[in-house]
């Protein structure tokens, strides 16, 4: 299986950082590694440091953060190879980098696939920042290429400004979930997609998004994938993300799929995986039902003969 | 004190326009005592002993040629590869003739994949392109060898071509590699992102020491080739300090080394500003006799010039695509202030009208904050501008390094296939500067363009295309300036003007040896004047047999 990267672009101060030191801070569920530009930047409280080796910080926590230096490749291939390789990467992309262009550098990188892309927007400039003559079209262009949009600072405007910011924000990319990212906080289940397989613990009550819901789904039958994928083409936008593991009807296969916003995949995955989808949305709880409903329908009538 | 050489020539072209030519060169201690004539000489002779040195009768004299921006290390990756370009490449070991079609270049490649003695040796080869070559693919590789790796790297290195073997040979997983959306597998081909993959394997080969080592040694011969005696390296180290310094000062620091060199630090790397700032003054008290670190540091504005990565003001691109950032535009402001408070030179890459555009814009600000006098803040590259540019490029007191050879390269292919007639026939434009006067250098950023001095005046002079079309012939440069560009101008880029880049009392001994006169030779032959050496510090270092 490949180790899926998410992707976090955004331009010079628009949080990105923020945000990572909130994700280190919050003890993230799984193995990750944090890929970034400039160690010096990145605030990592004492107490959970490791150890430290030139630009590698190991948490107590099983997480590394390192710095890219030079190559990207050579910083993925160093995790890949290393004796207890990441779970999950996150990866910082510089400030002036195309999005698509560096998405299909570490999505296709051998043995690393692409999670989402999430790009991180301030909220008190992002606007001005895309009407800029030298960077507006590259601001932009980043917030059309996300997935997931961080509104960073959305707690220092006025009232109002942050609806109309997230308004302008879905003028230029329709699809994307637009968040709040309060000193930099993202639910975890929402920036790297929730553990497949395994229930995520339930939400905790000082969690910013009490907005969002998840659904756990255990298929009993193999899932009909072409069912599946109508079903997930036409899922609402208020679905961000659903993973998990199911035998695929036709060839009998254990499968992986992943969802981020619009975009889907599935792939192959180890036969020893237990089946178990992952549903995360905002809205109300009926709306849960009825997706559960609507899963339940994409398993096959004809059970397959290999299971 | 040693005994004076005087250096008697056909004629000196010494570059200083108060005295612009002479007959004889007194040296002394690899620096001059006196240029003129035997008889003006007469009272340094009548002084001391000396000796007159007669070999260069028959031979012009100019100041040693300067290249304010190349790269050895780049060029040390590259020059060990098999050449079959389309147009004429002269290298210190041999020429590579042009291949214009696709029948002589498969014909071309598979006399060399006879002549390889090792059934296993990768053929690595270099110059490739398209529009002359027509296509080459996995297909036609297999044809030349089903069992020996070849690699075809394309022209402006953001392709590479491999067959079977090769493939093999990059010990990557086939299944990686199909699901790669710029990797084509059936034609064989690895571009932008997926040319990343197939460098990773192809590195080890590359920078391999032995390998290395010899394209350095071909580094060396090629600046003294194309009659150098100093270059700027303009953005040290290209990765690795410590590694890069220990290479330089083993290889350049040699009794046969006919050429120093003067580095400028990248300005940008991690941390604030002031870390920066820091890290670049530690590099000025090093230094050895051919390798120093002057008051210059290193920035950069917009993306490359030949992968397209330009920032282009509006119309942009006939495409439509977008070109890139190599900086923040903040932080480029930050850092360019930073180094500007510091009393730097500051050299900033700009190869589009909008990267230049950034440039100008910071300057202005600076020059507002904190007014500076000879501050020399370079342009690099200078691709795409606009003529209001170029005076603004003026008023601020800026000066231009420019790769000129953009438009005998690119001219065509960019009028026609990337931002039309109009901007592509005006890049580099130096006719504009000239007449404003604004100090201009030419360089080759080797191994964007051949490391000829002559090459690129030429180009500067003439403004032909690869086809032989005139191109603006508005910008069209005198002779003059076109000699300054190589010589004392280049050497004012480097903040040593005072030390070299003319033939002048008190001046580093450094001369290029030429057959003709460049101001005797049709300007369309200027980049045909052999070169019969140099003279480095007074000692003389003929370019020998071929
Ligand atoms: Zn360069």
């Amino acid at each position: 299986m490949r180790i899926p990267i998410t992707l976090l672009t955004g331009y010079l101060g628009a949080g990105k950082t923020t945000i990572i030191n909130a994700l280190l801070a919050q003890n993230p569920d799984r193995r990750m590694a944090v890929l970034v530009n400039d160690f010096g930047a990145v605030n990592i409280d004492a107490s959970l440091i490791a150890s430290r080796d030139g630009d590698t910080v190991r948490l107590t926590n099983g997480c590394v953060c390192c710095s890219i230096e030079d190559d990207l490749g050579t910083a993925l291939d160093a995790l890949a190879k290393s004796p207890h390789p990441p779970e999950h990467v996150l990866l910082e992309a510089s400030g002036v980098a195309d999005p698509q262009r560096i998405a299909r550098h570490a999505g296709h990188w051998p043995g690393f696939e692409l999670d989402a892309i999430v790009t991180a927007a301030d909220c008190e400039t992002v606007r001005e920042r895309a009407a800029d003559k030298f960077v507006g079209h590259l601001v932009e262009s980043q917030i059309r290429a996300a997935d997931i949009i961080a509104l960073t600072k959305s707690d220092l405007v006025a009232p109002g400004d942050a609806e109309s910011t997230t308004r302008w924000l879905h003028s230029l990319n329709d699809d994307a979930l637009v968040t709040d990212a309060p000193h930099g906080r993202v639910e975890l289940a929402l920036l790297l997609g929730p553990r497949p397989g395994r229930p995520s613990p339930p939400a905790m009550p000082d969690q910013p998004h009490d907005a969002f819901r998840t659904m756990h789904w255990v298929p009993q039958h193999p899932v009909d994938t072409e069912k599946l994928s109508r079903l997930l083409s036409e899922m609402p936008r208020a679905v961000h993300r659903v993973k998990g593991f199911f035998v695929d009807a036709r060839t009998g296969q254990m499968t992986l799929l992943q969802q981020v916003g619009r975009r889907f995949r599935f792939s192959a995955a180890p036969k020893t995986a237990a089946p178990g989808l992952v549903l995360i949305a905002s809205g109300p709880d009926m709306d849960l039902a009825r997706y559960h409903l609507a899963f339940e329908s994409c398993q096959s009538t004809v059970p397959s003969e290999r299971v | 004190m040693s005994e004076i050489t005087v250096y008697t020539a056909r004629k000196i072209r010494t570059m200083n326009p108060s005295m612009p030519e002479a007959t004889a060169v007194a040296v002394r201690d690899g620096r001059i005592v006196e240029a003129g004539s035997l008889e003006t000489l007469k009272p340094w002779l009548d002084a001391y002993p000396h000796k007159v040195d007669t070999r260069f009768e028959k031979h012009v004299l100019m100041p040693g040629f300067i290249d304010p921006h190349l790269h050895p290390s780049l060029g040390a990756i590259l020059l060990p590869c098999h050449f079959i370009t389309a147009m004429t490449w002269h290298l210190p070991d041999r020429v590579s003739p042009p291949v214009t079609s696709h029948e002589d270049y498969v014909a071309r490649l598979r006399e060399i994949e006879t002549s390889m003695a090792d059934p296993d040796e990768l053929l690595l080869t270099w110059g490739y392109h398209k529009i002359w070559h027509g296509i080459v693919d996995r297909t036609v590789l297999n044809d030349i060898s089903a069992t020996r790796p070849i690699i075809v790297w394309q022209r402006s290195f953001h392709e590479v071509i491999a067959n079977d073997a090769a493939i093999d040979w990059m010990k990557l997983d086939r299944a990686e590699l199909e699901r790669h959306p710029q990797i084509d597998l059936a034609s064989g081909r690895f571009f932008e992102t997926g040319l990343a993959v197939a460098t990773k394997s192809m590195n080890p080969y590359l920078f391999a020491p032995e390998r290395f080592g010899k394209g350095l040694e071909l580094v060396k011969k090629a600046i003294h080739f194309g009659g150098h005696t100093t270059i700027g390296e303009l953005a040290y180290p290209l990765i690795n300090d410590e590694l890069e310094w220990d290479i330089l000062a083993n290889t350049i620091e040699q009794d046969d080394v006919p050429f120093r060199m003067r580095l400028v630090p990248r300005g940008a790397g991690p941390g604030e500003t002031d870390k920066a700032v820091e890290r670049v003054n530690g590099f000025q008290s090093r230094k050895t006799h051919r390798l120093s670190f002057g008051n210059g540091v290193k920035l950069f504005s917009d993306g490359g010039f030949f992968a397209e990565l330009m920032q282009m003001q509006p119309p942009g691109f006939i495409d439509g695509h977008h070109g890139e950032w190599m900086t923040a535009p903040e932080r480029l402001e930050a850092l360019a202030r930073a180094f500007w408070n510091e009393g730097k030179q500051i050299h900033v890459h700009c190869t589009g009208d909008m990267g230049l555009e950034l440039a100008l814009a910071i300057l202005e600000k600076l020059q507002f904050e904190r007014p500076r006098f000879n501050h020399r803040f370079t342009i690099e590259h200078f691709g795409a501008s606009t003529p209001e540019q170029a005076r603004r490029i003026k008023d601020l007191g800026a000066i231009v390094s420019a790769n000129v050879y953009y438009l005998h390269e690119l001219g065509e292919a960019y009028w026609r296939q990337s931002i039309g007639y109009e901007r592509a026939s005006q890049m580099a434009r130096l006719g504009t500067l000239e007449s404003l006067g604004v100090t201009t250098a030419l360089h080759s950023d080797f191994t964007m363009a051949p490391a000829l001095p002559l090459n690129s005046a030429w180009v500067a002079v003439n403004r032909l295309s690869e086809s032989g079309t005139v191109l603006a012939p508005e910008e069209r440069i005198s002779l003059d300036s076109a000699m300054r560009a190589i010589t004392i101008d280049a050497a004012y880029m480097l903040g040593m003007e005072d030390e070299i880049g003319s033939i002048r009392a008190g001046k580093m001994a450094d001369f290029t040896v030429l057959e003709a006169d460049p101001w005797e030779t049709a300007p369309e032959d200027l980049k045909d004047i052999p070169i019969w050496g140099t003279v480095f510090e007074g000692e003389p270092f003929p370019l020998g047999e071929r």
